[in-house]
């Protein structure tokens, strides 16, 4: 692998992943993991199915808490402490750490409410100062001029792009310094998803953005680095353009070219 | 006989013989319908709201059979409903691969097919046995017993359909477990977990057995619920047993009512669930 | 390169003819440059037409060739090996059909000289060497790319300056003519011309081994002068 050479602009870390592995149960999926992902970039997972970057991607806000059997060892750091270890607040953890999943996924409540619900949990806010978050969270996700006049409709009434950005403004709301995009695009049509991909470039002034992807052009479009995955380990991690333009590795090469492994 | 031939043959049996069996059922069940309609339409008046059950030969109505059979099934399903949702929520939410979840599942679905006859009898070895006397509030009981299994059934059925990743959405977001389960899984299985509640109620509006060991019934008026408490079932019961015109009218009057009752409850549970599915 | 098969076998055989019909220009591109050549020692006039007439297919594989690149992104949006081979085709093409250029520009410049009745032989200054050294690169740009050998297109690269050596010196004896006999201004002017455009010709063969690196490794070399030392 190659190492990331330190480039003109300043990268700070945002969460630094050293020495990872993650079981289901007894099988390892993930497999001595070493990453970097740097702060108001976007990184792009890529890999064919069953190579991990998913599983990469829910370790960082902890989602494989709920299920159990499923444990992670190494070291994954976000804001200076190492999340992996036992006693971390989970629910502070998803405050800083905010995850878009591949299905849009409206609670059954209002559009107001479905934004409110995360907000309320971390912070308490009047009616006003909420009403200002919405609209603010709202209009970060692109999607206020078309629901504004809707609020008080339920967010399962809006189309499939519209729920989507729906959910990334559910998670902005929230101000977390990281957002998880996981196969964000995957159940949208093409101007459904180029609108989340000029949304992503929109939000990575002010977010640390960690996106999985089975598109690659999608990757190489939204993204300014890039880890290739395989069989549960982390094959190639760089910039973007050399990842898809002169790929250090034969493995990625014949994953991004199409070529038969 | 060519291979299409045959095939067009034996659909056309098969289309033919599902349509008799079809027939076959509905044939009964709007012959009952109608012989409720016509004996029953002829014996409604308002006399069967204002008064109770009168002395063979008198005037009178059911006033206090439908007054009781009200009171405790309203009752029974504010008793049953409560626990019958908490238990869904544990099994689907909490137990779903417990020894625990598993013992309690196995259990409700015996529950669940246990005659009505032996739940009545239940609640009379340890309730009516115990205080010596027949009264509305076992009868309650007796049919929050009959209530629960289906609730926590439908409950717990409801609340698997709701997709994983939505209540993944929601713990993403920080929210606590008990948060998500109140906020976003039950809300989303709420119609479902309704019309588990409208089914259970309809079940239990027509019950006999249950209720014969233990409200008995009553030939007056009574809102006590430590007496023998009037209500439907049992009254039609009865009334038709009997060699009396007037009660053999009125029985069908009793039956009329809780037949149009039901038949209510499932039409309304049938809407609230379209509604939920056209949502989704 | 990449030997490794695609799971779209319709890109492994779009990829195989695209590089195939690049060989195929060049080979005629070859063939322009030694009728030239041979015109211009043979003072044989008539293939100057057969050349202007070939260049015209030159041009239209050129066009069809990035037609067929454009196709390429556009259909496969390619990446990496796929990507530069298509990139450096599309430039390597352009380079070949100049080159083509240059070769007609040659042929014409010798009609003109033996129209005039002069023999541009008797000047006897190595054209004819520069030109057998210009064709020998191209022939080995076009074998680089073929085979994809990074090594042997630096070779390539660093030959050319020898050429634009020699180039210079011929220059400098063309100046010389001119200043001692005023009448062969005309002819020496010419051959100048033509000189020129077989320097061209060996610049080309360069820019084409460029893109073969770029191609194989993914370096860009153009104005650098460190990489090929």
């Amino acid at each position: 692998m190659m190492p990331v050479e330190p480039v003109v602009q300043k990268l700070t870390s945002e969460i630094s992943i050293r020495n990872l592995n993650f079981y289901y149960g007894k099988a390892i999926a993930l497999k001595n993991i070493n990453l970097e992902i740097y702060k108001g970039k976007v990184t792009a997972f890529i890999g064919p199915s069953g190579c991990g970057k998913s599983t990469l991607l829910r370790t960082i806000n902890r989602m494989y808490d709920l299920y159990p059997g499923q444990h992670a060892d190494g070291e994954l750091i976000v804001a200076g402490k190492n999340i992996l270890e036992k006693g971390v607040d989970t629910i502070e953890l998803r405050a800083k750490v905010g995850m878009v999943f591949q299905k849009p996924t409206p609670f059954p409540m209002s559009i107001y409410e479905n934004i409110a619900f995360g907000v309320r949990m971390h912070e308490k806010l009047t009616r006003n100062e909420m009403d200002d978050r919405i609209e603010w969270a709202l209009t970060k996700a692109a999607l206020w001029n078309e629901v504004k006049d809707k609020l008080n409709k339920p967010g399962t009434g809006l189309s499939g792009g519209q729920q989507q950005r729906l959910c990334i403004a559910r998670g902005v709301a929230v101000k977390p310094q990281v957002l998880l995009l996981d196969e964000p695009t995957s159940a949208l049509d093409p101007i459904s998803t180029m609108r989340i991909e000029e949304l992503i470039h929109e939000l990575k002034r002010e977010f640390t953005i960690a996106i999985v992807t089975h598109n690659m052009q999608q990757a190489a479009r939204v993204s300014d680095y890039t880890a290739y995955m395989y069989l549960g380990e982390l094959v190639e991690f760089g910039k973007t353009d050399e990842l898809f333009i002169k790929p250090q590795d034969k493995r990625t090469e014949d994953y991004i070219t199409g070529r038969m492994g | 006989m060519d291979l299409r031939t045959r095939r067009k043959t034996t659909n056309v049996i098969a289309l033919g013989l599902s349509l008799a069996a079809m027939a076959f059922g509905l044939f009964w069940l709007i012959w009952i319908l109608w012989m409720v309609f016509e004996q029953g339409i002829g014996a409604l008046s308002l006399d069967l709201l204002t008064l109770d059950t009168p002395a063979p030969g008198n005037a009178g109505g059911l006033r206090n059979a439908i007054f009781g059979s009200l009171v405790m099934v309203g009752l029974a399903m504010l008793i049953a409903t409560p626990v019958a949702i908490l238990a869904g929520i544990y099994l689907a939410e909490y137990g779903r691969r417990t020894v625990l979840g598993q013992v309690t599942r196995f259990v409700n679905d015996i529950l669940l097919s246990a005659p009505s006859i032996v739940i009545g009898l239940f609640i009379y070895a340890i309730y009516v046995a115990q205080v010596g006397k027949f009264s509305g509030m076992s009868g309650a009981l007796a049919l929050a017993l009959l209530v629960i299994p289906v609730v926590v059934r439908t409950t717990e059925d409801m609340l698997i359909l709701v997709p994983n990743a939505l209540r993944e959405a929601a713990f993403a977001l920080g929210a606590p477990k008990w948060k998500v389960i109140l906020m976003v899984t039950l809300r989303s299985a709420k119609t479902g977990v309704i019309t588990g509640i409208l089914l259970a109620l309809a079940r239990i509006s027509g019950e006999t057995a249950p209720l014969l060991f233990t409200a008995l019934s009553n030939q007056f008026w009574s809102a006590d619920l430590s007496e023998p408490m009037a209500n439907l079932p049992v009254t039609i019961f009865k009334f038709a047993m009997s060699p009396f015109a007037d009660w053999q009218e009125l029985a069908w009057a009793g039956v009329f009512i809780i037949t149009m009752g039901v038949l209510f409850l499932n039409i309304l549970a049938r809407v609230v669930f379209r509604q939920q599915s056209a949502n989704h | 390169m990449n030997e490794t098969l695609h799971v779209s076998s319709q890109f492994d055989e779009d990829l195989a003819r695209l590089r195939t019909h690049v060989l195929q220009m060049g080979g005629v591109v070859e063939t322009q440059i030694s009728a030239a050549i041979e015109a211009y020692s043979s003072g044989e006039v008539a293939s100057v037409k057969t050349i202007v007439e070939t260049d015209r297919r030159i041009n239209q594989l050129e066009r069809s060739i990035d037609e067929d690149c454009a196709h390429i992104i556009a259909q496969r949006q390619p990446a990496a090996s796929d990507l530069r081979l298509v990139l450096g085709i599309s430039k390597i093409v352009t380079d070949l059909e100049r080159t083509g250029d240059e070769a007609k520009k040659i042929a014409k410049s010798v009609r003109r000289i033996y129209e005039a009745g002069h023999q541009p032989t008797q000047y006897g200054i190595g054209i004819r060497h520069l030109a057998e050294a210009v064709l020998a690169l191209v022939r080995r740009s076009l074998d680089a790319f073929a085979r994809q050998d990074a090594a042997q297109a630096i070779e390539v690269i660093r030959a050319d300056q020898d050429v634009d050596l020699e180039f210079k010196s011929i220059i400098r004896q063309l100046i010389t003519h001119m200043m001692e006999d005023p009448r062969t201004i005309t002819t020496s002017l010419e051959i100048m011309a033509i000189s020129r455009a077989i320097e061209r010709i060996g610049d080309h063969a360069k820019n084409i081994c460029e893109q073969v690196i770029y191609v194989v490794e993914g370096r860009d070399i153009r104005h650098d002068k460190e990489a090929i030392k």
